[in-house]
């Protein structure tokens, strides 16, 4: 024990410089950094979007219309009938919003009448473009009111609730056996937003980690420490497993402060568009009653799941590791491994892998990463099964490569052996 | 008494590449024996399987009367090796590197610092312990790897080119020191390409060419046999073939 300790202290004191540690830093303060930029900017273009307003009309519906607007938050800007971009660029603008002329004496008579909307695209990210979403929102809202106008003149007995909307949705959702009010959308919007970070710590944890203890074993081929180490009376299996372990820790912390720096990113966002979400998200309980909230032993499962994938890709990276001959070929050798994860991330981010078609579903169930990214959403479905499953594939595979490394690692391949030459 | 080390007819293959084709010799308690040949002749080969680090093809080999074969870890137990181009850990202090090598050997802890104390000697580093290996120039980094291999007081020392890179006085030292540890009772199996070095270090010689041993004896017995003036001579005469016994 005392010389395993021996061993991973040294690993340790090898992977954790100044240079190792530097980038960890920079990433937590560079996504504090923008998270604060996020809040900053976003309610400062929230508190006001200014619109022009170009009115050939001048009747009752055109100015119930132009209030609507100005109640639905945007700052109106009136101008003078012109070339839009004109009127744009003198009422300082990025949006125009122009009523047609007899567009009050039409409704009237009972014909649909359009209204122009000018949106000027700034960029081409969504919160560089909120303008545009504002405008929209704000047309809709002034629609009921021009609605609701209409109701009052020509039918005043009828609830104006009714002449704009005489059927209103309820919307149930189905999880698994539980049922509760709620959109489908609310659904997806939350458990996504639950099980996102699951993807990007594994990949983080995942590439760090198996980085780490790769270029760990191709560092004392490399610095010709390895030989020395090999003759120590050290057993192989301690040797392979305290660069495990270590690479594994190193990894957890640098993950760590990714997730760090990522909540500071996105509490900056969700500060700024916070209205936004809350129109979209399930009640609380909705989601208590279709059993969406993840609880101590749902927790358990997935730090479980994770923790075998990080075991599967340090123990192929410790293999893959014995092929290289310096710290640099040994990023390339870790290629499989890099395809190993990120086909069932970019498949899971798009599509749902427990639907694919019968032979394509095989082979990336077949991956073992697949399963860590199946984990979140069968807690969710309650299907804990599936999660046993997953854990028990993944380690069948972790226990093979430890497996292999040992065989390795006690035989003369680990000095032997490179890619591409013969000794 | 029992050889430190015993070899017979011990061979190594890399696929169709015979490195080492079926060598014997043997090395006593408190005795040197040094292996000498041109580049490629097997004798790293040789000291990495005596090592443990690369399993032998074909014989017998045994450190201390226990097959290498059989039980390497057992043999690791007894054996310090110096490899010719080892490095070290260039992140850890020369102190922090002697301290992980000896945990790796001692059983607790006084034997551990006992070990580290032996070794802060040997390297005669002085104050530059505190520093980390990689501000260390290459000679002080072989003083410390020397230092790291014979403070556990092995049973066998396997040193391969021990003095490369060493400047005239350190070298000088370093062989002194060897030699005191062998009067002390440790073996040592060496290679090197410096003859002086080896005359003056070694008990007895081996030169190999071509995964064999040529010849073998004192240096005196081999320069009478060969009808040298000195190891060069020998070394020239065996391994260009033109006087193996």
């Amino acid at each position: 024990m005392n010389r395993f300790v021996a061993l991973l202290k040294k690993e340790l004191a090898e992977l954790v410089t100044v240079q190792a540690l530097l980038p960890f830093v920079i990433v937590v303060i560079a996504f504090g950094g923008l998270g604060q930029l996020m809040s900053s900017v976003v309610p400062e273009r929230e508190a006001t979007v200014p619109v022009a307003l170009v009115d050939r009309d001048g009747g009752a519906y055109a100015h119930a219309f132009a209030a609507a607007l100005g109640q639905a938050g945007l700052k109106v800007v009136a101008v003078q009938p012109d070339e839009p971009q004109a009127a744009m660029r003198r009422a300082e603008t990025l949006a125009l919003v122009e009523i047609p002329k007899g567009f009050s004496a039409g409704i009237d008579a009972g014909q649909p009448q359009r209204v122009a909307t000018w949106v000027k695209v700034r960029g081409f990210s969504f919160l560089g473009n909120e303008h545009g979403t504002r405008l929209l929102a704000a047309v809709e809202s002034a629609n009921a009111a021009v609605a609701a106008a209409v109701a009052q003149k020509h039918a005043p007995g009828t609830a104006p609730a009714v002449m704009q909307r005489p059927v209103v949705p309820e919307q149930h959702v189905i999880v698994g056996e539980r049922s509760a009010q709620a959109s489908v959308e609310q659904v997806l919007g939350f458990v996504t937003q639950q099980t996102t970070f699951i993807p990007v710590v594994l990949f983080i944890v995942i590439m760090f980690s198996s980085q780490m203890v790769a270029s760990a074993v191709a560092t004392e081929k490399e610095s010709k420490t390895l030989e020395t180490l090999l003759s120590c009376p050290v057993s192989r299996a301690s040797i392979v497993s305290a660069k495990m372990l270590a690479a594994g820790l190193v990894a957890l912390v640098g993950a760590a402060a990714y997730m760090l720096g990522m909540r500071q990113y996105m509490a900056g966002i969700e500060g700024g568009l916070r209205a936004g979400m809350e129109a979209s998200a399930a009640p609380e309980a909705a989601l208590q009653a279709l059993g969406l909230r993840l609880d101590a032993a749902d927790y358990v499962l997935l730090g479980l799941t994770l923790f075998a994938g990080i075991l599967v890709a340090l123990s192929i990276a410790v293999v893959l590791g014995a092929f290289a001959e310096s710290a640099r070929s040994a990023q390339a050798l870790l290629t499989p491994l890099v395809v190993m994860m990120l086909v069932p991330y970019m498949l899971s981010l798009f599509l749902d892998l427990q639907a694919l078609p019968g032979g394509v579903r095989t082979a990336v169930m077949a991956i073992p990463f697949t399963h860590v990214f199946l984990a979140g959403p069968a807690l969710f479905m309650g299907d804990t099964r599936a999660v046993w499953f997953g854990i028990a594939y993944q380690a069948a595979w972790a226990v093979a490569f430890i497996a292999v490394a040992a065989r390795v690692y006690a035989s003369d391949r680990i000095l032997t052996m490179r890619l591409g030459r013969r000794r | 008494m029992q050889p430190v080390l015993e070899a017979s007819g011990l061979a190594k293959r890399y696929g169709q590449l015979e490195a080492v084709r079926g060598i014997d010799f043997s090395v006593e308690p408190g005795e040197v024996f040094a292996l000498i040949g041109p580049n490629g002749a097997g004798k790293t080969t040789t000291l990495r399987m005596v090592a443990t680090i690369l399993t032998p093809s074909a014989g017998e080999l045994q450190v201390c009367g226990i097959d290498a074969r059989k039980e390497p870890a057992r043999v690791r137990e007894r054996i310090a090796y110096l490899p010719e181009e080892a490095g070290v850990y260039k992140n850890l202090t020369g102190i922090a590197y002697l301290r992980f090598a000896a945990a790796l050997f001692a059983d607790d802890a006084r034997e551990r610092d006992a070990m580290v104390e032996r070794g802060a000697e040997v390297s005669g580093l002085g104050e530059r312990l505190r520093d980390k290996v990689g501000t260390y120039s290459k000679g002080m980094t072989r003083k410390l790897l020397l230092a790291r291999a014979v403070m556990v007081r092995p049973d066998l020392a396997i040193l391969d080119e021990p003095t490369s890179g060493l400047d005239v006085l350190n070298a000088l030292e370093v062989r002194e020191l060897v030699r005191g540890l062998a009067r002390e009772g440790m073996a040592v199996l060496l290679s090197s390409h410096n003859m002086l070095e080896v005359e003056f270090l070694s008990d007895r010689v081996g030169i190999i060419a071509n995964g064999r041993i040529l010849a073998s004896g004192t240096a005196e017995e081999l320069k009478r046999a060969h009808g040298a003036r000195n190891l060069e001579e020998v070394f020239a005469r065996v391994a260009t073939g033109g006087g193996a016994e």
